[in-house]
C-alpha cells in the first residue's frame, strides 16, 4: 500500500510547487552571482535544489525543479550563454546533467517516501495501541458488568429458592391441616349424627332405648376413631426423634448466619455477631437449632422492614449463663412489640405477618424447650425486640 | 289415589356416619335406605314413591356430584342434599346450579338435616304430583284423531264454529261434533278449561 506522506499531505501543493521554484531560482542566483570565481561548473547546487525541492515537496515538486534546472543551465551556462541555442556538442552533457537531476530528484522523493511511511507506521503504531487499550478497558468493563449481573442473578436465584422453599412449607403445612381436619371432621361428623339420634329416640313420648342405646354406641366408636386419629398424628411427629450431638453453639449460628445472608442484604439490614469464645459445648440436633435461630433472625429481620431512620441492625450474642448454660440472643432494632403482641407471641396460627402461618415461634419454642433449654421475648416498643434462648451444657445435660 | 311412603337414601362412605343418619332419620318416622358408595346406589331401582338423597360430595370412585351429573342425565327426579367435611364456594355453587336443594356442612346439626329432609320431600311430592298431572292431560289428549287436532287449534286460537268451517272448509254441524268430541275425551269442563289444559300442555312441552 503506497503510504501517503504525511508532511506532503499537509502542505498545499501550490506551496509544494513554489518551494521548488523557490529553491531553483535560489540556485540559480547564487549560480549566477558566484559565476564569476566558478565559471561554469557549479551545477551541483541545482542538484540541491532538485533534492531538496524533492524532499520537502514531494515527486511533483521535484520534477518540476528538474525542469526548471535543466532549463536555467540549458539558457544561462551552456554555451552560447543566455541564449535558448544547443549545440549538438552540449547535448551529452545537457543530459548527463538533467539524468543526475531526475536521478537525484527520485532518490531524494523516495528517501523522503520511505521515511514519511515509517514516521506514518509509527503514528499509526501508537494511533492502534491506544484503539487497543481503549477496547481493552472497554470489554474489562463489560466483564465488570457482566459479573457485578451474575451476582445479582445468584443473589435473585438464592432469594428465590428460598421463597420456594418457604413456599412449598406452607404447602405442605396446608395440605397437611386439610388432611388432618379430614381425617378428624369425619368422626366428628359421625359423633353429632348419632347424638342427635340418641337424642331424637329419648325424647319420643315412648322413649326407644334399644336405637339410642345403638347411636350411642356409634357415638363412642367415633370418638375413639378421632383419638386415634391424632394419636397417629402425635407418632408420625415424635417418630423423628431428634439428634443429640455434641455441638459448638457458635458454628451453628455461623451456619444459620450464613443462611440468612441473602435475606439480611435484600432487605437493608447488617447483621452483626458477637460470639463469646470459650462457650462450653452442648448436647442437641444441629438442623433444629439452625432452625430456630434462623427463625428468629427472619423474624427480626421482617421486624425491620419498616424501619427508617434508624439502622436498621440484627445482632446476634452469644454467652455463657449461670456457669452451666449457654445463651443465644437475637437483637433487632425494629419497630418492636406491643404488650398484647408479646402476650400471644408462642400461641400457634398467631401472627403479625401478611403471609406467616404463625407456626415458627411455638415451633422453636417446643424445640429449644426439647432440649432441656427456655426460649422467651424482651421488647421495647420503637426500639426493637431481643428472642433469646438458653441450652445446658454437656456437663449439665448429662445430671 | 293414596301416595306411596317417602324415602330417604343416604349415600355416605362412612358407617359410622350412615348409621347415625339412619338412626336420626329413621326417629322422625322416615323410610330410610343406605348406601356407601355411588354405585350402590345407581344399582337400586328407582322407587315409586316421594323422596329425597342425602349425598356425601367425597366419595370413593364416582363423586357426588358426579352422582348428580349421572342422575340429570339419565333423568332420574330425585332432590339432593349435599354433605361435605369441607365446603368450598366453586362446589357449592357447582352443585346448586346443577340442581341441589342444599349443601350442608359436616357435622351436621341434626334438626337442620330433618328440616332439610323434609322440604326436600314436599318438593318431590309437588314435583310428582305435577308430572302425573301431566303424564294425565298427556293420554288424554293423546286420544284425539289428527282431524279434531286442527280443530282444538282454531278453537284454542279463539274462531267461531262457523269461522273454523270456513277455515277447514267442512260443514258446521261436523265442527260441532268435533267439538264435542273433544271435550268428552280431554274431560273438559268447559271451553276455558280446555284452553287452559292445553296451555299447561304446552308449556311443559317447552320445558
Amino acid at each position: 500500500m503506497p503510504s501517503v506522506p504525511i508532511v506532503e499531505a499537509k502542505l498545499y501543493p501550490l506551496k509544494r510547487y513554489g518551494l521548488a521554484i523557490v529553491f531553483v531560482s535560489s540556485a540559480l542566483l547564487v549560480t549566477l552571482s558566484l559565476h564569476y570565481y566558478f565559471l561554469d561548473r557549479l551545477w551541483f547546487l541545482f542538484f540541491a535544489a532538485v533534492m531538496a525541492s524533492a524532499w520537502y515537496g514531494g515527486k511533483g515538486p521535484g520534477w518540476l525543479a528538474v525542469i526548471l534546472s535543466s532549463v536555467a543551465v540549458e539558457y544561462f551556462f551552456i554555451p552560447p550563454a543566455r541564449t535558448w541555442i544547443l549545440k549538438p556538442v552540449d547535448v551529452p552533457f545537457f543530459l548527463t546533467f538533467a539524468a543526475c537531476a531526475i536521478f537525484a530528484s527520485w532518490l531524494s522523493s523516495r528517501r523522503r517516501q520511505a521515511e514519511d511511511s515509517l514516521k506514518h507506521a509509527r503514528d499509526t503504531l501508537e494511533a492502534k495501541v491506544e484503539e487497543r487499550t481503549a477496547e481493552l478497558t472497554r470489554r474489562n468493563e463489560e466483564l465488570l458488568l457482566q459479573i457485578a449481573e451474575r451476582k445479582h442473578a445468584e443473589g435473585s436465584l438464592l432469594a428465590t429458592q428460598a421463597e420456594l422453599a418457604r413456599v412449598a412449607r406452607v404447602a405442605i403445612i396446608g395440605e397437611l391441616t386439610a388432611s388432618i381436619a379430614h381425617e378428624v371432621n369425619q368422626p366428628l361428623a359421625g359423633i353429632v349424627a348419632n347424638s342427635d339420634a340418641c337424642l331424637a329416640w329419648l325424647s319420643k313420648p315412648q322413649p326407644n332405648l334399644d336405637e339410642a342405646k345403638k347411636a350411642a354406641s356409634s357415638m363412642i366408636l367415633a370418638a375413639t376413631r378421632a383419638s386415634e386419629v391424632i394419636a397417629r398424628i402425635r407418632s408420625l411427629i415424635t417418630k423423628a426423634t431428634p439428634e443429640r450431638l455434641k455441638l459448638n453453639i457458635n458454628e451453628v449460628i455461623e451456619e444459620a448466619v450464613a443462611l440468612a445472608r441473602t435475606e439480611t442484604m435484600n432487605n437493608n439490614v447488617s447483621l452483626v455477631t458477637e460470639l463469646a469464645s470459650d462457650l462450653p459445648v452442648v448436647l442437641g440436633d444441629r438442623i433444629q437449632l439452625q432452625q430456630v435461630i434462623l427463625n428468629l433472625a427472619m423474624n427480626g429481620i421482617a421486624a425491620m422492614s419498616s424501619t427508617n431512620g434508624r439502622p436498621r441492625r440484627l445482632l446476634i450474642r452469644s454467652q455463657t449463663q449461670d456457669a452451666d448454660r449457654v445463651l443465644v440472643a437475637v437483637q433487632d432494632s425494629g419497630t418492636g412489640m406491643s404488650p398484647d403482641v408479646m402476650a400471644r407471641l408462642f400461641e400457634p396460627f398467631f401472627t403479625t405477618k401478611s403471609q406467616g402461618i404463625g407456626m415458627g415461634l411455638p415451633i422453636s419454642r417446643s424445640i429449644i424447650e426439647g432440649h432441656g433449654g427456655r426460649l422467651w421475648a424482651e421488647s421495647t416498643v420503637s426500639q426493637g425486640s431481643t428472642f433469646q434462648f438458653t441450652l445446658p451444657t454437656e456437663a449439665c445435660d448429662v445430671s | 289415589m293414596k301416595e306411596a311412603d317417602p324415602i330417604v337414601f343416604v349415600v355416605d362412605d362412612d358407617p359410622l356416619i350412615r348409621d347415625g343418619l339412619r338412626s336420626l332419620i329413621k326417629s322422625v318416622g322416615l323410610h330410610v335406605e343406605t348406601f356407601g358408595s355411588s354405585r350402590e346406589f345407581m344399582q337400586r331401582k328407582p322407587p315409586d314413591a316421594p323422596g329425597c338423597l342425602v349425598l356425601d360430595v367425597r366419595l370413593p370412585g364416582l363423586s357426588g356430584l358426579d352422582l348428580q351429573r349421572e342422575l340429570n342425565e339419565s333423568n332420574i327426579r330425585i332432590p339432593i342434599i349435599f354433605m361435605t367435611g369441607h365446603g368450598d364456594i366453586p362446589m357449592s355453587v357447582r352443585a346448586m346450579k346443577n340442581g341441589a336443594l342444599e349443601f350442608l356442612t359436616k357435622p351436621i346439626r341434626g334438626q337442620d338435616l330433618l328440616d332439610a329432609i323434609q322440604q326436600a320431600i314436599a318438593h318431590d311430592r309437588a314435583a310428582r304430583r305435577e308430572r302425573a298431572k301431566m303424564a294425565d292431560l298427556r293420554t288424554r289428549f293423546d286420544l284425539l284423531t289428527l282431524r279434531e287436532r286442527e280443530v282444538l287449534d282454531l278453537i284454542v286460537a279463539g274462531l267461531l264454529n262457523k269461522q273454523i268451517a270456513g277455515e277447514l272448509n267442512i260443514g258446521e254441524v261436523t265442527i260441532k261434533t268435533h267439538r264435542a268430541h273433544i271435550m268428552q275425551k280431554t274431560q273438559a269442563e268447559s271451553l276455558a278449561h280446555l284452553v287452559r289444559m292445553n296451555e299447561e300442555l304446552k308449556s311443559n312441552d317447552r320445558r
